[in-house]
């Protein structure tokens, strides 16, 4: 009787009469946000911003659970984040808690950096909107957004952001962290696009503790009356968060770099036996490589699209390259099964391979060097990348000419082997020396990240870089016998991959400033 | 979708629509809610007051065919209008939690929780319950109850144990926030009588908050002293720098338990300038001269000295208490929580009572409840006090209450109960055997865990009530009863302005678990007490109870009609009296009830004479100070506003774990950290004389030097507090303990 009456509720229609005689009102909360937002449209050169008082924030996070609540997020999807940032000494001790959001900002990274155009700005209101339906879920605006605003959703295969709540905004009512922020701190205001961009480049500081804005020209303005200490950070300035690995992504950059260095191989050799083998390796390689890379994106279908950012987006670049050079080195490989096709065919098709290759390769670099963090920059990433290229390669070129003849590897080819791995992982290795630098820095955390949480996987990409070379080095030296270089360049094959899980897992990921964890 | 249209979808260069876009669409809502997610539009909406805090925030839960889908703020509600914090907007997630207890488990002789009926509970419970009563007495079974039930079931779980059961001894997790507050306003007023109304946030000139961070504990508090437009002078006395020290216009950052010397001083130097109300004191109040010449001995420069504060400030601070200005004192638990807090709220009443800031707009000493009921505890969880603020003590009391309820004035307990600590105590000497708790969560909360948790072996029979098998006190327990929570049942919560506001089932609980009031109804048919309750068949028959038993006391709500009128008029804050002659028309309100009323505007108080009193006693060293093996301090609090006590339910929630860190960590100075080599993130030990924990330091130069700062949510925590109580309250002093660090 008792669970019954547990399980029965009210009827709404008895009992919540007074509700209804209510039911066309206009918001309630309007006499209290009504100040909050801007009377008038943007004009010509101006938008929409969120404007927050840092001295009326108490850091009670109702924004961000507002937000959650009055746009419908999934379980555990927030586009709104509380940090702090602290400094000052006893006595004259700082805490200030930062509410951040998208900002809006006047040159998005994630609208430049998106290979498919889901990203809009709005020409009226400068509010940066994301087209769900459009986006194909790389999550390579999530890479790009300094401020860490793009969320990626696993279960609908596509990032989601705040759109400052456009709608409300459009019918008079105010964003959803506005109306619920019990202090007022939030509000919607009307920047000068011009003024933001010429602050931002005069190096005009956005917030303490947050990545600099002359980036993507951010619009949120913060503003106090209290006097900032100089020596004020974040709360989450020391927390060694490892990224996600992107396995997909690892897999793919470590294969179809291989690929590009094979193909390299078999045009400059003359060995037409050795280089058949060569091309169907770099065919398997490539294939795995780009199914990966397609199997990383939340909704492949829509990938097709890809060349719509051709003009602003390296991803959308190396998508449109790797396309090429997955047709023309298709044919170049098929090419070398067949008797009488003119040598210049081959030689023209080879010559397209190895261009578009190395090119995909170049885009690849640009990919990460372009979200503008340190760990990626251009001249680690091309040593990185391109070492892979060929030490990869000529790992395993030394293999099948081994196997193919019988003998031990040519020593020049042992020599250059050892080489280019040897320069690889000392560049590697120099990424650890940041962590002995007295502040910590983006590449201090990046360093830290490998010697503390990823230890393992740090100790386990030197292991088979080393083993590597050394199973390659006793083969030659004929210590080992000539069929375990497959082993050798197995071991070199699943260091470069560690290699790569750390490229993502150690990178050091700009963002607003959070709160301490634990 | 057809294959065609699929393929045509797929083919669209740009999407502005389609089904993922959909998901996120808004749509106009009825009842006032302006634009909401399509996927979540309600058919109807019903206010509910939240079930965390005493702020008493009004929810707005919107519905789909009778079903909780979503809720907002409530905009028209007094408190808030249309706040909340992060976890009353989170509210309805922790009820969908995977680990509700959703059948009673019984442990079995395999030493395993399995689930059991209801019958077979009830079986077990009574069996073993009468048992123990037969072997050892009726007091040897006791019960623990809680803040966070309605008014209704706290009452009925105090009748049932005490009158039905014939339990002697029962207390609350109250005790732990609140019992210091209860006492000093009933020693001082007469009755526990926290006289402010959240209006006088706005109304007030200068507002003194003591160990108080409202900005985390109770931000919808502090919204309003934000809208207060008299430009008032905010104070904050408080060792660290908290979010709300920030805020303030000054921060006393006093030495820890300097804070009774430093009012003291603070009175002694407002009588010194003649800054205080004789006219007041004359006509409303007792024993200021003995306060007076007390006072002689506590200077200012003894007060500054023990504060470590300059005496300009204090002086500068006194001379504003006194300035004729509208005062205000608002604390919590930085003074509930300590050995000597009784005197030291009491040095703040004294305070208002010297200078006339009582009784009018933006004064007051006025202690910020914590849990959404403490106040409904305060006046009817039958424990330490009879039913409406009587004494179990007093022959008079026990027949009115008989009368009220129709129970056999015979069966009413005689003799007071012991409080937390001495049931705890009385569990270790083995004269208590057999313990009911009920919504709270001991074996996380109460003070020296480790302690605790060997005693907890002394009990033949340890039943718990809650909503889920996983807290740490669920874990350790022979029988778990599953509880409905929150939106999951009906009734009545008071909150820290006296609002008595409506709170409703919204949602149905999981599997069978029932409301803590159909349990108690179980337990008392299957005792074999049915015949005493008939009259408590649903929470707004005991509603009606407790109208009948408030009648004649301070509390008196009997013009409140029933839910109905509190949902008319958006809550209603007690005393509510109905007039003379039996009208319905509310003396004091007429026909219209004013929405912000305070107590004491006529200067009359509720001890006989209609006075108030001043209590005061010398100040006493804190029971633990540091040496030099354990040289630090240890403060505990809240840490973050998306966090409730010992986490049961806010951990449930995916949003609200994202808002606080995970793990137990010790904020510390940068100054101490670096003479002790601790980097920021460094894992370091903390130790006291009674356990010890690892936890992640925090460089923070918001904590004094010598001095650390623990969050009380995290069970480590009480593995280091000591066990001291204030002799008046019993309330344990959570504050300060000696402890060590070592990397």
């Amino acid at each position: 009787m008792l669970l019954k009456e547990q399980g029965t509720l009210q009827t709404p229609v008895s009992l919540f009469s007074a509700q209804h005689e209510s039911a066309t009102d206009a918001p309630a909360q309007a006499q209290f946000y009504k100040q909050l937002i801007p009377l008038s449209k943007p004009q010509a050169g101006e938008q929409y911003a969120f404007k927050v008082e840092l001295d009326s924030c108490s850091g009670c996070k109702g924004c961000v659970s507002a937000c959650h609540s009055l746009n419908g997020l999934d379980d555990h999807e927030t586009w709104r984040d509380v940090g702090t940032i602290h400094g000052g000494l006893a006595g004259a001790s700082y805490t200030q808690t930062v509410t951040t959001a998208c900002h809006h900002c006047v040159d998005p990274a994630c609208l430049n950096g998106c290979p498919v155009l889901a990203y809009e700005k709005d020409p009226e209101t400068g509010i940066v909107r994301h087209l769900d339906d459009q986006c194909i879920g790389c999550q390579y605006c999530a890479l790009k957004c300094p401020y860490d605003v793009p969320k990626y959703s696993k279960s609908l295969g596509i990032v989601r952001k705040c759109d400052m709540c456009h709608s409300r905004l459009a019918e008079g009512e105010a964003p959803a962290c506005v109306q619920a922020c019990p202090t007022e701190a939030i509000s919607i205001t009307i920047v000068n696009t011009e003024v933001v961009m010429t602050a931002a480049h005069a190096g005009a500081t956005f917030l303490p503790g947050a990545p600099a804005p002359e980036y993507t020209v951010p619009t949120t303005q913060y503003v106090t009356q209290r006097e900032i200490p100089s020596n004020v950070e974040a709360s989450d300035r020391y927390a060694l968060r490892p990224e996600d690995a992107h396995f997909p992504l690892v897999v793919m950059l470590v294969l179809t770099q291989l690929s590009a260095g094979l193909y390299t191989a078999a045009l400059i050799l003359n060995d037409t036996v050795v280089t058949h083998y060569i091309r169907l390796i770099a065919l398997v390689a490539m294939g795995i490589g780009l199914v990966a890379s397609t199997s990383h994106l939340g909704r492949p279908l829509g990938a097709w699209r890809a060349f719509l950012g051709l003009r602003r987006s390296w991803l959308s670049r190396e998508i449109v390259v790797f396309g090429a050079f997955s047709g023309v080195a298709g044919a170049y490989t098929a090419v070398g099964f067949f008797d009488g096709i003119p040598p210049v065919i081959e030689y023209a098709l080879g010559f397209g391979t190895v261009v578009s290759g190395l090119l995909g390769v170049f885009c690849s670099v640009m990919i990460y060097h372009d979200t503008q963090r340190p760990f990626w920059n251009f001249p680690v990433s091309c040593v990185k990348f391109f070492g892979t290229t060929f030490g990869l390669a000529l790992g395993a070129l030394l293999m099948v000419q081994s196997v193919v003849a019988g003998e031990a590897p040519h020593a020049i080819g042992m020599i250059a082997l050892i080489a280019v791995f040897t320069i690889k992982l000392v560049l590697e290795a120099t990424q650890l020396r940041a962590a002995l630098q007295p502040e910590m820095t983006p590449a201090k955390k990046s360093a830290l990240l490998m010697l503390k949480p990823l230890k393992p996987i740090t100790i386990s990409r030197y292991s088979f870089g080393v083993m590597g070379m050394f199973s390659f080095a006793a083969v030659a030296l004929g210590i080992l016998p000539v069929a375990l270089s497959a082993l050798g360049f197995g071991l070199l094959l699943i260091g470069e991959l560690l290699e790569r899980v750390l490229f993502f897992k150690a990178v050091a990921a700009p963002k607003m400033p959070g709160a301490f964890t634990s | 979708m057809s294959p065609v249209d699929f393929i045509k979808n797929q083919m669209r260069i740009r999407c502005h629509d389609g089904v993922l876009t959909e998901r996120l669409v808004q749509e106009p809502a009825a009842f006032g809610l302006g634009l909401v997610p399509k996927s979540v539009k309600p058919d109807a909406t019903v206010d509910s007051v939240c079930g965390y805090c005493a702020t008493g925030c009004s929810l707005k839960v919107h519905l789909r065919d009778g079903s909780a889908v979503n809720l907002s703020g409530n905009s028209t509600y007094p408190v808030n209008l249309g706040m909340a914090c992060p976890k009353g907007w989170e509210s309805l997630a922790p009820l969908s939690a995977d680990d509700r207890a959703t059948t009673p488990l019984l442990r079995g002789e395999n030493g395993k929780l399995s689930p059991v009926s209801w019958e077979e509970s009830m079986a077990a419970f009574v069996r073993r319950f009468k048992d123990i009563q037969a072997q050892h007495g009726d007091a040897s079974v006791a019960f623990l109850g809680t803040g966070q039930i309605v008014t209704e079931e706290m009452a009925y779980l105090g009748a049932l144990a005490k009158f039905g059961m014939g339990m002697v001894h029962g207390d609350g997790n109250t005790r732990q926030c609140m019992a210091t507050a209860v006492v000093a306003y009933k020693q001082s007023f007469g009755f526990d009588s926290p006289p402010y109304t959240y209006q006088d946030f706005e109304e007030s000139d200068v507002l003194i908050f003591v160990g108080a961070n409202p900005c985390i504990a109770h931000p919808i508090m502090w919204q309003r002293v934000m809208r207060n437009q008299r430009n008032p002078e905010i104070i904050v006395v408080d060792p660290r720098k908290t979010e709300t020290a920030m805020a303030a216009t000054r921060h006393l950052p006093l030495a820890p338990k300097s804070d009774l010397a430093l009012f003291y001083g603070l009175a002694n130097r407002v009588i010194e300038l003649g800054l205080i109300d004789q006219v007041f004191l004359d006509a409303h109040t007792n024993d200021f001269d003995a306060f007076k010449t007390f006072l002689a001995d506590y200077t200012l420069e003894h007060a500054a000295e023990m504060s470590g504060l300059a005496y300009e400030k204090l002086d500068s601070l006194a001379r504003l208490i006194g300035s004729g200005k509208r005062v205000s004192f608002w604390w919590t638990m930085g003074v509930n929580q300590s050995y000597e807090g009784v005197r030291l709220a009491q040095s703040m009443i004294n305070l208002s009572l010297m200078t006339g800031n009582i009784g009018k707009p933006g004064t007051g000493a006025n202690s910020i409840t914590g849990q959404c009921n403490a106040m409904g505890s305060r006046l009817f969880s039958n424990t330490t006090n009879l039913f409406g603020g009587r004494a179990f003590e007093n022959e008079a009391d026990r027949e009115a209450v008989a009368e009220c309820t129709g129970i056999p004035v015979e069966r009413i307990p005689s003799e007071p109960s012991y409080a937390y600590d001495q049931i705890i105590d009385a569990i270790e000497r083995g004269e208590i055997k057999g313990l009911w708790m009920v919504a709270t969560n001991t074996a996380h909360s109460w003070i020296n865990q480790k302690r605790f948790r060997k005693i907890r072996d002394k009990l033949d029979f340890l039943v718990v009530q809650d909503m889920y098998h996983t807290t740490e006190s669920a874990e350790i327990a022979d029988l778990i009863l599953p509880a409905a929570g929150w939106g999951e049942k009906d009734g009545v919560f008071i909150n820290s302005e006296r609002r008595i506001g409506r709170t409703r089932k919204v949602c149905k609980a999981p599997g069978q678990a029932l409301s803590d009031f159909n349990i108690f109804r179980l337990v008392t048919h299957h005792w074999g007490c049915g015949d005493l309750f008939a009259e408590w068949s649903s929470p707004e028959s005991v509603f009606q109870i407790l109208k009948r038993l408030s009648a004649g006391q301070p509390c008196d709500f009997t013009g409140i009609e029933g839910y109905d009128h509190l949902d008319r008029e958006g809550g209603i804050q007690w005393p509510l009296k109905r007039a003379e002659g039996g009208d319905l028309r509310p003396e004091g309100g007429g026909v219209k009830i004013e929405k912000q009323r305070r107590l004491f505007e006529d200067g009359k108080f509720d001890h006989a004479d209609g006075k108030a009193r001043f209590l005061f006693e010398a100040p006493r060293a804190m029971p633990e100070p540091p040496n030099a093996e354990y040289p630090f301090i240890l403060l505990t609090g809240r840490g973050t506003s998306s966090q409730w006590h010992t986490q049961t339910r806010t951990s449930k929630s995916d949003v609200l774990r994202k808002l606080y860190p995970q793990n137990a960590y010790v904020e510390i100075n940068p100054v101490d950290a670096k003479r002790l080599g601790i980097a920021p993130d460094d894992q370091i030990k903390v130790s006291s004389r009674r356990g010890e924990a690892t936890v992640k330091a925090v460089l923070l130069a918001s904590v004094q030097p010598g001095q650390l700062f623990m969050p009380m949510h995290y069970a480590s925590t009480n593995y280091l507090t000591a066990d001291a109580f204030d002799p008046y309250s019993r309330q344990p002093s959570y504050k300060a303990c000696a402890v060590s660090v070592s990397k």
